[in-house]
């Protein structure tokens, strides 16, 4: 754990890499595995790959939408205070089963005819949405936890509002929002699997698939719950080295 | 010492400024020169940092008006950006960026606004860091240094900006007293280059020793404007008397 501490580039280097070879290696031991593993390994890593994919998508898009609502949240300008808290509010308080559905139904309507949207790109929308609300409140706090000096000295120095929010402001707050943010990150890959309602083809919908043509759901479900373990903790370890890595020049010199 | 010119580098006419009820500044009137070095003293809510953080802007004055380098201080985005450009400020809490190295924390402002290239502003940020004594520390965080050293990199920060005017709002107020020296000397240095210096302060030997100029203030009114000699021999009013020698009796 100490070494992990000291030497956070390296793990975050490290966890990337593992991350990147179980998905593109998982097909090969898994093929060694007894039927009805075995057979179909490589399902189960096209479901895997899905499932990152959906997390990476929807969480990059989650945190632009968690700082912009953040500071919305915080501006001075009320209508604009009002849609942040609004859509924080709707987003936190209906199901997210609803909200993938809702935007897969909807969004062929809404859309033009010559814009097609995949299952997939419905399911990345839905989700970027619900986590782009729980984030903001864990931008809003780091926002609030920079020391109001940071902000004068920035300004006094003749820093733009702008320059002074991006340099100073911003990256003094994720350090703190950053431990909140990594489990909105961690739960995002697990709440994915939601996405199977319409028929995108992640991890969870591949075990119900699997499963119901071998009639073996023990073997393949563990199968599935391990992926998944390995998947969150590869994200909470990269977050972690994230986090030690931003936390440089908080902590005093051992 | 550089004497201070005859060319007026900040007026200010009849400023008042209020929090809420209370009158933090009522209808002060200053005229600061070039090169001079001017020490703000008064007791502990009496206006003098608020008079000091009204100058760059950081609290808005509510009547009067404020000329700094021939540019006026309003609402114009474009004034107040120019002239935080040539008016440095040291906080009596650092407010070093904790996120940042110390060579960063210098040399930020110069890319940023003077758009220096990296190498131009973090040669720049050595040049200064070597001057305040801390070249050896510059790749170490804020929290890893002292107060008298976070202290002076603050004033190399600032300095970083070459601004013509440096403001010092109570800059050693927070700091152990074995480190109030160190920060002394440097800006006993930086009094030497003629740069202009406003320094709210409540060190008298540093006020007396430095300062060109000394502005006594006592409920939000400027109640003294004199030479340190004959404010701290002979000082004219009842409340400055009574300051003074509850000053003496503390030291």
């Amino acid at each position: 754990m100490n070494w992990t501490r000291q030497h956070p580039a390296w793990v975050m280097f490290g966890s990337m890499v593992g991350l990147l070879l179980f998905l593109w290696g998982m097909a090969i031991p898994l093929s060694f595995a007894p039927a009805p593993i075995g057979p179909v390994a490589h399902l189960f890593a096209d479901g895997a790959r899905a499932t990152v994919m959906l997390t990476l998508i929807a969480g990059s898009i989650g945190v632009v939408l968690g700082v912009l609502a953040g500071l919305g949240k915080l501006s001075k300008f009320l209508p604009l205070r009002w849609l942040c808290d609004f859509y924080v509010w709707l987003m936190r308080g209906t199901p997210l089963l609803l909200q993938i559905l809702f935007v897969w139904l909807t969004l062929p309507q809404i859309l033009p005819d010559s814009i097609q949207v995949s299952d997939f790109a419905c399911a990345a929308i839905a989700l970027a949405l619900n986590i782009g609300a729980y984030n903001t409140e864990c931008v809003r706090a780091g926002i609030l936890a920079v020391p109001h000096g940071q902000v004068e000295a920035a300004r006094a120095l003749g820093l733009s509002p702008f320059q002074t929010f991006m340099d100073v402001v911003l990256p003094q707050s994720m350090r703190v929002a950053l431990p909140a943010l990594a489990n909105n990150m961690a739960s995002l890959v697990k709440d994915s699997s939601l996405a199977y309602a319409i028929s995108v083809v992640e991890l969870t919908m591949v075990g119900y698939r699997v499963q119901a043509e071998s009639y073996q759901p023990l073997p393949v479900f563990l199968t599935i719950a391990v992926i998944y373990l390995i998947l969150t903790t590869a994200f909470t370890t990269l977050t972690a080295a994230l986090e030690s890595q931003l936390d440089v020049g908080r902590k005093r010199a051992e | 010492m550089v004497q201070a010119s005859n060319r007026p580098i900040i007026e200010v006419r009849g400023v008042d400024k209020h929090f809420g009820n209370f009158q933090a500044l009522n209808d002060v009137t200053a005229t600061f020169y070039e090169g001079q070095v001017t020490a703000i003293i008064g007791p502990s809510g009496s206006g003098k940092s608020t008079f000091l953080r009204t100058l760059n802007r950081l609290e808005k004055h509510d009547n009067g008006s404020i000329v700094v380098d021939g540019i006026t201080l309003d609402d114009d985005l474009r004034h107040l950006d120019a002239i935080r450009r040539e008016v440095g400020m040291v906080f009596q809490s650092f407010n070093l960026f904790s996120h940042l190295s110390i060579l960063k924390n210098v040399s930020l402002a110069p890319m940023r606004v003077r758009k220096m290239t990296r190498v131009e502003a973090e040669a720049r940020a050595l040049t200064l860091l070597d001057r305040v004594g801390l070249k050896d520390q510059a790749h170490k965080y804020p929290v890893q240094l002292s107060g008298g050293q976070q202290q002076r990199v603050a004033i190399a920060r600032a300095l970083a900006m070459d601004p013509k005017v440096l403001l010092f709002d109570e800059p050693t107020s927070a700091l152990d007293p074995e480190m109030v020296n160190e920060v002394l000397a440097v800006m006993r240095e930086l009094a030497h280059t003629g740069i202009t210096m406003l320094v709210v302060t409540h060190e008298m030997g540093f006020a007396r020793e430095v300062a060109d100029r000394l502005i006594f203030f006592d409920l939000g009114v400027i109640l003294e404007d004199t030479t340190p000699e004959s404010f701290f021999l002979n000082p004219n009013h009842d409340r400055a008397k009574a300051f003074l020698s509850q000053v003496k009796h503390g030291y």
